[in-house]
């Protein structure tokens, strides 16, 4: 009997210390979309961080794909099963400010007491995240795209490998060659295809929406079809026909194609690169360069993709105080680098900019600086060229990859476009009638 | 009055469990559901506009959803109509005295052990446009070539043969049970009588299996309607266009990515109407007409 109330004792002097530590310690669930061989990466990163202070813990958590993780937690909001923090696609932009679910992020340092210096975050993805000259998420993984090319594939087809294609034409040019020469069959996959839809659109400094591209405000309706879209779909449409571009799935698809040599070009996220250069290993030589445009069009820039970070406003001041202990080790120079060289997204402080230049990194893999000399070196004065901030993105998104899937089958440029952006018209409307 | 004498609380004490888990995981989300379906609600839950009818007017006369719906009954006939035939016809072969014929009554099981989603990111992976297997293969036989993630006909036949495929083992494990419970002295009989084996089949046995494939169009219409969900999200996500966006997947787009819950609720009220008159036409037919007893 006595053994017994002496188990019962100890049990219970442990499980109050362990209470005691547990309370202590602050464990912050962030939600994630990093797949394939970034979620490693994310892991280390995160990993690093916990190692600092016991106390002050991250749990990272895959919640699928960008799109799912957006979906849950909207929904997971209202019944307050949130995490306090997650990684939303630029997609997502909108909808979460308009969500009313989160702290802006520029506002989470005063909540603290504390000052933080905004300035250190590059450029194009401060402009992209900001509303009113504040930044509205916190900077993290953010990307562009950029054309993939199997330097092997060109000199086997006897192209140059130092003159990539530079506009369309040249990428159907230099697809014919290359299907002459026997190297390959399709030439060029889009990964995000609705992606490039964007892109191209702000690479010509042509609006999606208007209100400066639903920047200074809401966007009412879609500015397009334009005479600018039917060259690019007539131009896709031509390439399709010929064998060249390939509409080969959404998202991440086509990289298998490309890795695997059936392809010899791909526009996809710098993000990437280093899930790619790992893949192919010595099978090829992997170059990149410039998104391909059109000459007779006005410069443009490359718009952000990737993701960045939100804090739920329910968060805790405890769990406030972990995630921005955090945003400051993201914003290290070392750990900024290492995230930059395994994944490819961009750096996102100048300091880690600055330490890459030193270390002569961009000598050493250029792949890694293209895509950030492509938006670094182009407009930055309009929504056009920063990129639309859109409601019903997610939506929206579905329309144009049924109107690029049309397109890709021969209907006719603005019988394709009209279908999306009457949709898609639509949802504004809609989204206008809520958001207000 | 009492039901169960000599035990008051007992019965309903066992039964308590059960039906409070089907309450609370059930019952309430599917009334809710209801009670949303008369709702606009604003895409991240904070205004609702009380709308009555509308989403569901408005689902009537969508074009969408209709061709969702003619998608969706297509697909489950297709599903159900070769599905079963295929497993009858497998389960008759691998049930004839054969040697091995244990090795192939659970070899053909297998695909069942395999989740949806799984076999999705097979059969997505055998057909990818640039280097699926099985679109070179295809396109060396026959010279076509299928891009699944632009031809909607395609698309559809993809997840179509796939759906069959997973549910084959379950459907044949079913009819092989079936088979073997079919006295053979009724055959036989039937045989020396002078039937041919075929015409054995079509008067003794097959009949002799409606229970068994009164059961199994059940089972495979609940399948058909909801389970091929895992399977749609890996391998088309509704796509191309919205050629596999069946009824069950467009409500989740609806619901969580196009973020019109109202609508998606009056899209699963339908969705439970269809389904619920299926069944119990299945049930009352089956009832009525399949031989239960010898």
């Amino acid at each position: 009997m006595r053994s017994l109330r002496h188990v019962l004792i100890t049990l219970l002097v442990t499980m109050l210390a362990l209470g005691t530590f547990a309370s202590a310690q602050q464990v912050v669930d962030f939600w994630h979309g990093m797949t394939g061989s970034r979620v490693a990466v994310l892991e280390q990163v995160v990993g690093g961080f916990n190692e600092i202070d016991p106390n002050m813990q991250i749990n990272p958590v895959l919640m699928g794909t960008y799109e799912e993780g957006l979906a849950r937690f909207l929904g997971a909001y209202p019944v307050g099963q949130e995490p306090p923090l997650i990684q939303i696609y630029e997609v997502g932009t909108q909808a979460m400010h308009d969500s009313g679910m989160i702290i802006p992020a520029y506002q989470i340092p005063e909540r603290l007491g504390e000052e933080w210096d905004f300035g250190q975050y590059v450029g194009p993805i401060v402009r992209y995240y900001s509303r009113d000259g504040n930044l509205w998420s916190w900077p993290f993984a953010s990307s562009t795209s950029m054309l993939y090319y199997n330097a092997d594939h060109f000199r086997a087809a006897g192209l140059d490998p130092n003159k990539p294609p530079t506009t369309w034409d040249e990428v159907h040019e230099y697809g014919l060659a290359l299907q002459a020469a026997g190297v390959v069959r399709d030439v060029i996959g889009f990964g995000w295809p609705d992606w490039q839809f964007e892109q191209q659109l702000a690479l010509h400094d042509q609006p999606y929406v208007d209100n400066d591209n639903g920047r200074a405000d809401h966007g009412t309706q879609v500015m397009w079809p334009t005479e600018f879209t039917d060259t690019l779909f007539a131009k896709w449409s031509a390439m399709a026909a010929d064998g060249v571009w390939l509409y080969a799935g959404t998202e991440y698809s086509p990289n298998s194609g490309f890795t695997s040599g059936t392809l010899t070009m791909m526009l996809q996220s710098t993000s990437s690169l280093d899930g790619i250069m790992r893949t192919v290993g010595d099978d090829f030589e992997v170059r990149t360069a410039f998104i391909p445009r059109f000459n007779e069009y006005p410069r443009g820039n490359s718009i952000i993709g990737g993701n960045s970070l939100y804090v739920s406003d329910k968060a805790s001041d405890a769990e406030l105080r972990v995630i921005f202990e955090f945003f400051k080790y993201l914003a290290r120079p070392e750990v900024d680098v290492f995230w930059h060289k395994n994944t490819g997204y961009f750096p996102a402080t100048n300091a880690a900019l600055k330490q890459l230049m030193d270390e002569g990194w961009f000598q050493e893999s250029p792949n890694h600086l293209t895509a950030f000399l492509q938006i670094l070196s182009g407009r930055t004065d309009n929504g056009n060229v920063v990129g639309s901030r859109i409601g019903p993105f997610v939506d929206a998104r579905d329309h144009i990859r049924v109107a690029m899937e049309d397109a890709s089958r021969g209907v006719a440029p603005r019988d394709a476009l009209n279908r999306a952006a009457e949709r898609i018209n639509v949802l504004l409307q809609e989204w206008l009638e809520f958001a207000q | 009055m009492n039901r169960f004498p000599g035990h008051n609380i007992l019965p309903y004490a066992l039964i308590f469990p059960t039906v409070a888990v089907i309450a609370v995981f059930l019952i309430v989300p599917f009334v809710q559901a209801i009670y949303m379906s008369f709702f606009r609600i604003s895409p991240f839950g904070r205004v609702r506009v009380y709308t009555g009818l509308r989403n569901f007017e408005e689902l009537l006369r969508s074009p969408e959803y209709l061709q969702s719906f003619l998608n969706t009954m297509l697909f489950c006939a297709i599903v159900i109509g070769f599905g079963l035939g295929i497993a009858l016809f497998i389960a008759v072969l691998a049930t004839q005295k054969i040697r091995g014929a244990a090795f192939y009554q659970v070899a053909f099981i297998w695909t069942y052990a395999m989740s949806p989603a799984i076999a999705g990111v097979i059969w997505a992976l055998m057909f990818d446009p640039s280097v699926g297997i099985f679109t070179a293969l295809l396109e060396t036989i026959t010279g076509f070539r299928l891009n699944f993630t632009t031809d909607a006909v395609g698309a559809f036949l993809l997840v179509t043969i796939a759906s069959i495929w997973i549910m084959l083992g379950y459907n044949i494990c079913f009819y092989i049970a079936g088979l073997q419970n079919v006295p053979n002295e009724l055959k036989e009989a039937a045989l020396v009588d002078g039937a041919g084996p075929w015409k054995a089949f079509w008067i003794i046995t097959f009949p002799m299996l409606s229970p068994t494939t009164a059961f199994l169009i059940f089972v495979n219409t609940l399948y058909a309607f909801f389970m091929v969900f895992g399977m749609l999200d890996v391998v088309t996500q509704g796509g191309p266009g919205q050629a596999t966006e069946f009824l069950v997947y467009k409500i989740y787009r609806d619901g969580f990515a196009r973020l019109r819950e109202g609508q998606a609720a009056a899209q699963s009220v339908f969705l439970f109407i269809m389904v619920a008159s299926i069944a119990g036409f299945q049930i009352w037919t089956s009832t009525k007409r399949a031989v239960y007893s010898r």
